[in-house]
């Protein structure tokens, strides 16, 4: 009160020299009134303000300024009502100061939703608590792989695409598989620690319980497959799915399909339909794999050499269910001999490679080639 | 360079002498002092003088740091911290729920327990426990060093051989004979990579690469990844014992396993259906050596070398029992839940266990258990 009043008596003697400024004076008076006011009722002491720092969407540290020379030593950070002897003195971190604001880095972020409290010594000198994400920064469920509806029984894999990095180790908890007007499948997929994400933690694939597909292991003989062929199946996906910083997803997601026979023969690229674009234009080499293969190996198993050798420039683009490739390359093309080329590690959505079924019965003699690296499929640009 | 070394060598030796630390570890294993990138810790385990390998699935790599905490202890105490979980979390400023334990792994010169730990957002801490005092452990300008285990695609398809399968998450870790070795899973391939990397790390990168069959009952043949191994003296002969995510416990002599070849092991047992993996580890009672195995679904199970030695063969016929599992013998312990596994001395486990209360428990068990 006594910063407004001499405020206004210095403003008073101002008036008759000069109105513009009187007024700007006044204006500052009320806002430094307003700054000490609000201080003042939320914290024990003068001065202490928290600021959370932000990065990523995370709230990496805290700010305190530091107006009466407190040491960064002193100054320790606690869940709010977590005084006490069976509670630590401080959650664990580094604190720095630099002018003349202490910054405060705990080993984790701060946790979204939670309220804190800072000591400096024995005394509490702020509380701050870090906001819940809005709702409109809820993750979504992209797309749920394999996308066709028609799927064979022996099915191994499920990829779940994010619109952000999730937090790990909860399928087991949030992903089900559903018989249609029937029950849940019990163990349907592996609980697999760690779960295998992509680097940036936006795609998970999920199992299905391998054991229990592969024929004559101990878990295909007691359980049985999880899936059998003409039935109607659904993934449910719960929307209680966090993300990394505490969001849930924004509904909960489900595919349905229905099964056929099992696959158990592998993918065969020598009769692949390739439709050949012509020399000088840039349109899309156009490849018919004749079944949905495995979304997560497309994008890295095909690629376009010319008669040297040489790999072709361009971007692979699948359509159609997985069932087709478009190679758009970046230049037009030339006329020539170019080679598709074909990893082997290539699967379909039995996980029967080019090489190899996912599993082979070794008393039935079959006639089998040598293994290879690649199949390469040639074909003429005119 | 070699000037460098010898100039850090006799530091390390002062150092060495005066404060009774780690002995040459810097000059010994090529570690540089650097704060290693480590973006997640899937897998711990010790190599010698105290050096923790780190595996990394998020970034493919697999570190290897010097703790400085290789003073040998030869007669650990027991630890017992309960709601372990609920601790850490507190030490972190969250609650249990916003916290995954990911590995536990014994120091076996200082039997220090290490723990590594994992923030719902994704940040990794590593944790230290010494009785009932858990520290975090500083990353921070430390002595170490790095493998990638993915290449780099090559623009050129011949290039790519031998190393073709991108490990997604590393499903175990473990430090035998000079080597380090690491299982890894791909999210993209329905298959296991297994390498035995030799330690200290070189620029050359040889890491031998194997894809690994199995048979069950004989009849069919196929690729398999593994979850969790350990290895063992059977018949004087060294091998991996691994697990399957499919439960068959298959053994592969380990002077077989080399680079680019194709080993076809031996299935000893199936360990029943429902149920995954989660840490083996090889443990002693006198002169009898046993392997134990955590489940999750099933309880702890103890098998004897003795019986693995004499099981000849590979698995052929089915056993049909009820919820049996085939191949070797073996007996459960009164233990279920466990989370994480690892052996303190020769004849006793730490234990990270869920009981019945609901309550995340880290403990000791003692000889009675072998």
């Amino acid at each position: 009160m006594a910063v407004l009043i001499f405020g206004l008596r210095v403003n008073a003697i101002f008036k008759k020299l000069n109105v513009i400024r009187v007024r700007l004076h006044v204006m500052c008076s009320l806002t430094f009134f307003v700054i000490v006011l609000l201080i003042s009722c939320s914290t024990n002491q003068e001065t202490a303000k928290a600021t959370i720092v932000w990065k990523d969407r995370k709230a990496v540290s805290v700010s305190i300024a530091n107006n009466i020379g407190r040491s960064p030593e002193n100054i320790f950070i606690r869940l709010q009502g977590t005084s006490g002897s069976d509670f630590p003195a401080s959650i664990l971190g580094e604190a720095s100061i630099e002018n003349n604001v202490i910054m405060f880095t705990p080993l984790i972020p701060f946790t979204r939703g939670m309220h804190y409290e800072i000591f400096s010594g024995k005394e509490s000198i702020v509380t701050f608590t870090v906001p819940k994400p809005e709702a409109s920064e809820a993750p979504k469920i992209l797309a749920i792989y394999p996308t066709q509806d028609t799927l064979p029984e022996n099915l191994l894999k499920i990829y779940l695409q994010f619109s952000q990095p999730m937090q790990e180790g909860k399928s087991a908890e949030y992903v089900v598989l559903l018989k249609i007007d029937a029950d849940t499948v019990k163990g349907a997929f592996l609980d697999l620690q760690p779960e295998l994400w992509n680097e940036d933690r936006t795609q998970l694939t999920l199992w299905v319980d391998p054991g229990r597909i592969k024929r004559d292991l101990q878990p295909n003989k007691r359980l049985g497959a999880p899936m059998q062929k003409s039935q109607g199946y659904r993934i449910m996906i719960s929307q209680k799915w966090k993300d990394g910083q505490g969001a849930s997803l924004d509904q909960t997601y489900s595919k349905s399909f229905i099964t056929v026979g099992r696959d158990s023969l592998s993918p065969m690229p020598k009769s692949w339909k390739i439709t050949v674009p012509k020399s000088l234009t840039p349109a899309a080499l156009l490849v018919d794999f004749e079944e949905p293969l495995d979304h997560g190996l497309l994008d890295e198993v095909l690629q376009v050499t010319n008669e040297k050798g040489k790999s072709t420039p361009g971007k692979w683009q699948f359509r159609n269910e997985e069932k087709t490739g478009l190679f758009v390359p970046t230049e037009s093309w030339k006329s020539g001999t170019y080679d598709l080329i074909v990893d082997t590690r290539l699967e379909d959505l039995a996980s029967n490679n080019v090489n190899r079924p996912f599993d082979r019965d070794i008393t039935k003699s079959e006639k089998r080639e040598k293994n290879q690296d690649f199949v390469k499929i040639l074909f003429q640009i005119k | 360079m070699k000037k460098m070394y010898f100039g850090l060598a006799v530091l390390c030796a002062g150092v060495a002498l005066l404060a009774n630390t780690n002995r040459f570890a810097e000059a010994k294993y090529g570690f540089k002092v650097g704060t290693p990138e480590i973006k997640s810790i899937s897998a711990l385990t010790f190599g010698p003088d105290g050096v923790l390998f780190i595996g990394d699935s998020k970034s493919g790599m697999v570190f290897a740091m010097d703790t400085k905490d290789a003073a040998a202890n030869s007669s650990a105490a027991a630890v017992e911290i309960k709601n372990i979980d609920q601790k850490i979390a507190a030490l972190l400023g969250t609650t249990a729920e916003n916290i995954m334990i990911q590995d536990v792994a014994v120091n076996p010169v200082s039997k220090t327990i290490y723990c590594a730990v994992q923030s719902g957002d994704g940040t990794p801490v590593l944790f230290k426990i010494m009785g009932d005092k858990i520290e975090a452990v500083n990353t921070k300008n430390v002595p170490f060093s790095s493998l990638a285990l993915n290449n780099v695609p090559s623009e050129d398809a011949k290039d790519q051989r031998g190393n073709k399968i991108r490990v997604s998450a590393i499903s175990d870790i473990g430090f035998a004979d000079g080597k380090v070795l690491v299982s890894g899973l791909s999210g993209q391939q329905f298959n296991s990579t297994f390498r035995s990397i030799p330690f200290p790390f070189s620029d050359k990168q040889d890491a031998a690469t194997l894809e690994i069959y199995h048979a069950a009952h004989g009849k069919y043949e196929t690729l398999a990844p593994i979850k969790t191994f350990t290895t063992a003296d059977i018949n004087g002969k060294k091998y991996l014992v691994a697990s399957y995510t499919c439960t068959p416990l298959v053994l592969f002599p380990m002077d077989e396993l080399k680079p680019g070849t194709h080993v076809k092991g031996r299935t000893v047992a199936e360990m029943g259906s429902g149920n995954q993996p989660i840490d083996m580890v090889t443990v002693k009672k006198g002169n009898e050596s046993f392997l134990m195995m955590a489940n999750s679904a099933r309880p702890v199970f103890k098998v004897k070398y003795k019986s693995i030695e004499a099981y000849q063969g590979s698995l052929t016929t089915p056993v049909e029992e009820s919820f049996a599992t085939a191949g070797v013998d073996f007996v459960s312990l009164p233990v279920t839940n466990v989370i994480q596994m690892d052996k303190l001395d020769d004849s006793r486990m730490i234990l990270l266990q869920r009981r019945s209360n609901g309550s995340l428990d880290l403990w000791t068990s003692s000889e009675r258990y072998l």
